[in-house]
């Protein structure tokens, strides 16, 4: 799936990823491939994402919303 | 006649400020690049907000900001001035007290003759504005323009909002320069808050997509809601810093333009002056010489 992080100053990520886990406003939840569509508020922590070679990548968020459509994932972070 | 040695001096200092406004020119292009580069980084963040809004519309009335979109009696009113923190920019500052003054003036008259009208400033030029006509101020945030950054912004945007919600203001406007292009601004008035219902997003109902919500659209619009106000005030100052550098831009453009005309025009003079010195010079040889062969 097509995975894009982005604040309002920049685009901190966009690529092709395999899994990753949001810190959702009531606990940590991960994605995976061909998730329906969903809409979530997300809380301070941290977006874990595991790329198409396995490597990890961490980011820091302030909070957010995630947008979930046809295996796109939009993550509006703060 | 001009005298030769005070028309160089001043030819000298035209140029120098000549080379000044050309360089200031340059570094606002500079700096209008990049400031423009920013808007552009901000704008599919905006996008995005408003379409998962628009979508969360469908069924929950987004308009239902919560705290941020009770309509009280408007008595305390404060406003948001947006300038810069330099001069030398046209009319870039005076355009937006211009039209605070109209609305202090005008729709908010009794407000003010009541003084429950506040100012709160960015950017120098406003903070001395306020402080030099004794109107009651706020807070001054003059620091924001040195580093702009989301960040930065938005506690200066949340501190706004937690005022509204504790019923220190009862309508909050910002007026700021929208960016239009580098030679256009367009002196902007704004209502903040309350949170004014955008009619198009209410337009576009019933989005086809069947959205799973998480936890529920109450709480997804009312995590949305304070997060679009501090985006709409962060478009606000980057649109304001692209505005000023752009005034500047134009501004020293003319400045350097006119320069050269007075050094063109001076020239004229110098040179009719060392003519008409030349010419006397020439008389008194000749009148000289005649008077010897007499």
């Amino acid at each position: 799936m097509h995975l894009e992080i982005i604040t309002p100053d920049k685009k901190l990520f966009e690529d092709e990823v395999m899994t990753l886990t949001l810190p959702g406003i009531d606990g940590s939840f991960g994605i995976l491939d061909n998730h329906a569509p969903l809409i979530s508020a997300l809380k301070k922590g941290k977006i874990k994402v595991t790329d198409k070679l396995s490597a990890r990548h961490i980011f820091e968020i302030n909070g957010g919303v995630v947008e979930v459509l046809n295996n796109k994932v939009i993550v509006l972070a703060e | 006649m001009a005298n030769l040695k005070e028309v160089r001096n001043r030819i000298v200092s035209v140029t120098s400020t000549q080379q000044i406004t050309s360089a200031m020119k340059m570094v606002s292009a500079a700096k209008l690049r990049r400031a423009q580069d920013a808007i552009v980084q901000m704008r599919p963040y905006a996008e995005k907000l408003k379409e998962i809004l628009g979508n969360l519309s469908g069924s929950v009335d987004a308009s239902e900001g919560g705290a941020y979109s009770v309509e009280r009696e408007t008595k305390k009113i404060l406003i948001v001035l947006i300038t810069s923190n330099r001069g030398l920019a046209g009319a870039f500052n005076t355009n937006v007290l211009k039209s605070a003054r109209e609305l202090i003036a005008g729709k908010y008259a009794a407000q003010f003759a009541a003084g429950n009208v506040s100012f709160l400033t960015i950017g120098k030029k406003a903070t001395d504005y306020i402080t030099k006509n004794k109107l009651s101020l706020y807070s001054a945030h003059n620091e924001l323009f040195d580093k702009l950054t989301f960040d930065n912004v938005s506690p200066v945007a949340q501190r706004i909002m937690d005022a509204f919600s504790n019923k220190e203001f009862d309508v909050v406007e910002l007026a700021y320069n929208k960016f239009q292009n580098a030679a256009v601004q367009i002196p902007t008035l704004e209502q903040y808050l309350p949170v004014v219902r955008s009619e198009e997003s209410s337009a576009k109902k019933g989005s086809s997509i069947d959205y799973i919500f998480e936890p529920d659209k109450a709480t997804i619009v009312s995590e949305l809601i304070p997060k679009s106000l501090k985006i709409q005030m962060y478009k606000a100052l980057l649109d304001s810093h692209a505005a000023e550098h752009g005034a500047r831009m134009t501004a020293m453009n003319k400045a350097t333009d006119n320069a050269r005309d007075l050094i063109k025009e001076l020239k004229l003079s110098y040179n009719k002056a060392r003519q008409a010195a030349i010419t006397n010079e020439i008389l008194e040889i000749v009148g000289g010489a005649e008077a010897l062969n007499g």
